[in-house]
């Protein structure tokens, strides 16, 4: 396989850590929010889906990574990189604490506590943003883009990893209850998408700066795929707003299509993620060259 | 509700103008790139954009004859997550290329080479 396919592979797992992440800690979310009066609803099946797919996609990734990091050639480069990328680096620390604490917060869950197992698997999920360009920078532009990537990966990890305990919800819940949830999901995914086009936003003036950037670079052509990707999240939220909640329950085979759709763009949205950390952002370009 | 506009407009214009560097290039270095010393140093020192993962970075210092003359891995410098050092033993002088390969705590690798001529 050549670099490209290794570096589709890595960004494929970290993605899939990622989607796994989200969905542990959105149910998380939701059992401690929307759904704390409900809790007869056991959404434990789906969290631990969530956790499995996280330790998953981790572990590729981590694989992946200490490989590129040694700029391994066989298996052994890698085996021997192992320990150092686990205990001198910032990245194999970090994901392995993040996993350590998503694994407390499902055991919390596990024992009927939803609001501290939230609360420890958000700490879990916002912890991501210090691998990001915002986390490595230092000065104005470092702290300005770590606070971005803060509140981006929140609202990310609310909206979309609340998603798949949404649709079981949905789906399992007596019909008087749908309609409640659903009005007052709403709100929530509102600000969750005005969060992610602000920070959006600051991002790309910082990280990619020219708009032509987006037809000429990888990284610009991923971020655009992202925006499309999140357009049409949002048409399937309006959709959903507007169009089936008001028609509850009736329309609740049709709420479900929609969700199950939107849960599965998020999936891409997440994937998409997962490459353009692995890129070069355009406004750094002319540094190469140094 | 007009606070809010503005603020963000200020906050844009700010953020505008500061340059954004992402993954770890080279800042500065000492000696400097393309500079001339009279006196032979014991370390090469080498700044970076962003904080290094310094276990995998590799920094080769050719002397004019294309030996390697670093005697020890690139060392972490305290206090600096976004520096190294490596240790030389220069004995001639001559132009001297220093070659190096960072990777950066955002996960990226990045490689450059610059040199420095010692001229007593
Ligand atoms: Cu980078």
């Amino acid at each position: 396989m050549d670099v490209t396919g290794w570096v589709l592979l890595r960004a494929f797992c970290r993605g899939l850590h990622l989607a796994g992440f989200f969905s542990a800690f959105g149910t998380m979310f939701l059992s401690a929010t929307l759904l704390h009066k409900r809790g007869a609803l056991r959404l434990r099946r789906l969290a631990w889906a969530g956790f499995a797919v996280a330790c998953l996609g981790g572990a590729g990734w981590f694989l992946l990574q200490a490989a590129d990091f040694a700029a391994a050639q066989s298996i052994s480069d890698v085996i021997g990189a192992l320990p150092i990328v686990a205990g001198q680096t910032r990245f194999g620390t970090l994901l392995l604490t993040r996993m350590g604490l998503l694994l407390l917060a499902m055991l919390l869950f596990q024992r009927g506590w939803p609001r501290s197992a939230a609360l420890i698997a958000f700490g879990g999920v916002v912890a991501e943003a210090w691998l990001g360009h915002g986390g490595a920078m230092t000065g104005f532009v470092g702290t300005m883009l770590l606070f971005c990537a803060v509140l981006h990966i929140a609202a990310a990890a609310i909206w979309l990893g609340a998603l798949p305990a949404l649709y079981v919800a949905l789906k399992r819940l007596p019909e008087d209850a749908l309609l409640p949830l659903a009005q007052s999901f709403s709100p929530l995914g509102m600000a969750c998408v005005g969060t992610l086009l602000v920070t959006a936003m600051f991002q790309f003036i910082l990280l990619i700066t020219y708009p032509q950037a987006l037809f000429t670079t990888a990284y610009g052509a991923v971020a655009l795929t992202k925006l499309v990707l999140f357009a049409a999240l949002i048409a399937l939220a309006v959709l959903n707003r507007f169009r089936f909640t008001p028609s509850l329950p009736a329309s609740r085979p049709a709420l479900l299509r929609n969700i199950g759709a939107e849960a599965v763009l998020g999936l891409a949205v997440l994937l998409a993620a997962g490459l353009i950390l692995q890129l070069e952002p355009p406004a750094m370009a002319d540094m190469a060259g140094m | 509700m007009r606070v809010l506009p503005l603020s963000l407009a200020v906050l844009l214009g700010t953020a505008c103008g500061f340059p954004a560097f992402a993954h770890a290039f080279l800042k500065q270095a000492n000696p400097a790139p393309g500079s001339r010393i009279t006196s032979p140093p014991a370390a090469v020192l080498l700044t970076y954009t962003e904080g290094l993962e310094v276990p995998f970075c590799k920094v080769t210092v050719k002397s004019p004859s294309g030996i390697a003359v670093q005697t020890a891995k690139p060392q972490p410098v305290s206090g600096h997550a976004d520096e190294l050092s490596v240790p030389v033993h220069i004995t001639a002088p001559g132009k001297y290329t220093v070659i190096w390969h960072a990777v950066s705590v955002d996960t990226h690798r990045t490689q450059g080479h610059f040199s420095f001529t010692v001229s007593p």
